[in-house]
């Protein structure tokens, strides 16, 4: 038994929504299809179901990017689509899991929704390979939140030399060499936080 | 570009040069030398430009990337279209390709809201500013002291050596601009997660190895052609009494 979509459609033309909800009820799955006017409305209804389907009229959203962000941010469980009848920045149209176009067949707005609503957010997906060892990994978390080589083998009771050594194999293994690239490695890999690196920043 | 062959001599047509190794172009822009390029030939050309044609054809060949190239004895009288050469090759960095490079990671960090985001726009600002500065000494300290240098000779004017300052100072200053665009570009090919962003990421990695290419002919020119020929003409003035 699949469960019922939720589908929260940001647009204020209801021929337009109509249209579209003609469409997707062709799909073949349960689901569960609603309008909103606005990204209040929208979030009202995220809310009730965190799991949803968002599709949007990039045109309420273009000149409220920052909070729009800030809503997917809080919300990471939903999906997000686009809905475009227009041109848009790609840095607009970047923000969605996925795009329909008006001009779409039927089954190519379908297959898209399927498509996104199967995928996980790629952020999740980014699996580190774990080429360090766990004593590299260590030294690259400490040399990552601004420790000098001297601080790093004094924490892990090691020599200098042997700090050093482990650099040059983390170099090595990663192909990074500056510090700052490092940081950079060490966060991508969820080996430190954000917030860790912070103060630096 | 090496998989071209062109022997370049005095005789040979920009145009075709420009055929056969399209990455050329720049290194012509980095001399003044613009297109529509005519049927001229390089000894036309150089002549209009007042550049000897063996100070070209050294050029065009380390820009190639001709290893097995002997650079040719150059003489004194090229420092002025070499300072030349360097001062436009540095305002291509300044004022063009790092700017599209700040541009091009500033839409893809948009584009991929991610904790690191804001960490590698730092580390290019960090890295630009570090280019900016060493390119900054180069052009206010360096340059003057070659033209200085120069007008010494040309004019006969007696040889006090100034302020201590020496051509040999300012040798490898080079290698950590180079390990941080390394670094740059593993990141972006091997570790950077990715969304919509696959055009912005390919223009990005195309101007990376563009600016890369071009730094690293920069380094070799001033390592291998400029500081030699000042050193010897320093060399000369200071055995003069």
């Amino acid at each position: 038994m699949s469960k019922v979509t939720n589908i929260i459609v940001v647009e204020t033309s209801s021929v337009l929504y109509e249209g579209l909800v003609q469409v997707i009820s062709h799909a073949g799955m349960p689901l569960h299809i609603r309008q909103a006017g606005n990204i209040d409305d929208a979030e009202k209804f995220i809310c009730a179901k965190p799991e949803s389907l968002v599709i949007v009229n990039p045109a309420i959203i273009q000149h409220n990017v920052k909070s729009f962000q800030s809503l997917k941010n809080n919300w990471d469980k939903a999906h997000w689509m686009a809905l475009v009848y227009l041109h848009y920045d790609q840095q607009v149209l970047g923000l969605f899991d996925g795009i329909i176009s008006i001009s779409d067949s039927p089954g190519t707005i379908i297959s898209t929704i399927k498509k996104v609503l199967s995928s996980k957010h790629s952020q999740n997906t980014y699996i580190s390979e774990d080429i360090l060892s766990e004593r590299e990994v260590e030294v690259l978390q400490l040399l990552a939140v601004g420790l000098s080589n001297k601080e790093i083998a004094d924490k892990l009771s090691i020599s200098i030399n042997t700090v050093i050594t482990h650099r040059k194999n983390i170099s090595q293994k990663t192909g990074i060499k500056t510090v700052s690239g490092l940081t950079i490695y060490a966060v991508v890999n969820k080996y430190i936080t954000l917030e860790s690196v912070k103060p630096m920043v | 570009m090496s998989s071209s062959n062109l022997y370049i001599t005095q005789d040979t047509e920009l145009s075709d040069i420009v055929r056969a190794y399209p990455g050329s172009m720049l290194f012509l822009e980095h001399f003044d030398i613009h297109v529509p390029f005519q049927t001229k030939t390089v000894d036309k050309i150089c002549s209009e430009h007042n550049i000897s044609s063996d100070l070209f054809i050294a050029f065009a060949n380390l820009y190639l990337g001709k290893d097995s190239y002997q650079i040719p004895k150059l003489r004194f009288s090229d420092l002025p279209a070499i300072i030349r050469y360097l001062h436009n090759n540095h305002k291509y960095y300044l004022d063009e390709i790092y700017p599209k490079i700040q541009q091009c990671i500033k839409l893809i960090m948009g584009l991929n809201d991610l904790d690191e985001s804001k960490l590698v726009e730092k580390f290019f600002q960090d890295y630009f500013n570090e280019v900016r500065e060493h390119l900054n000494y180069e052009n206010s300290v360096v340059f003057p002291f070659v033209t200085g240098l120069y007008d010494v000779f040309i004019n006969k004017i007696p040889y006090r050596q100034r302020n201590a300052y020496s051509v040999s100072e300012y040798k490898d200053h080079h290698s950590d601009i180079e390990e941080k665009l390394d670094d740059l570009m593993s990141l972006l090919i091997k570790y950077l997660p990715h969304k919509n962003d696959q055009q912005a990421r390919r223009e990005l990695f195309h101007l990376l190895v563009e600016l890369d290419y071009d730094l690293k002919v920069h380094a070799r020119i001033e390592d291998l052609i400029l500081v030699p020929l000042v050193e010897k003409l320093e060399k000369q003035l200071n055995a003069k009494p």
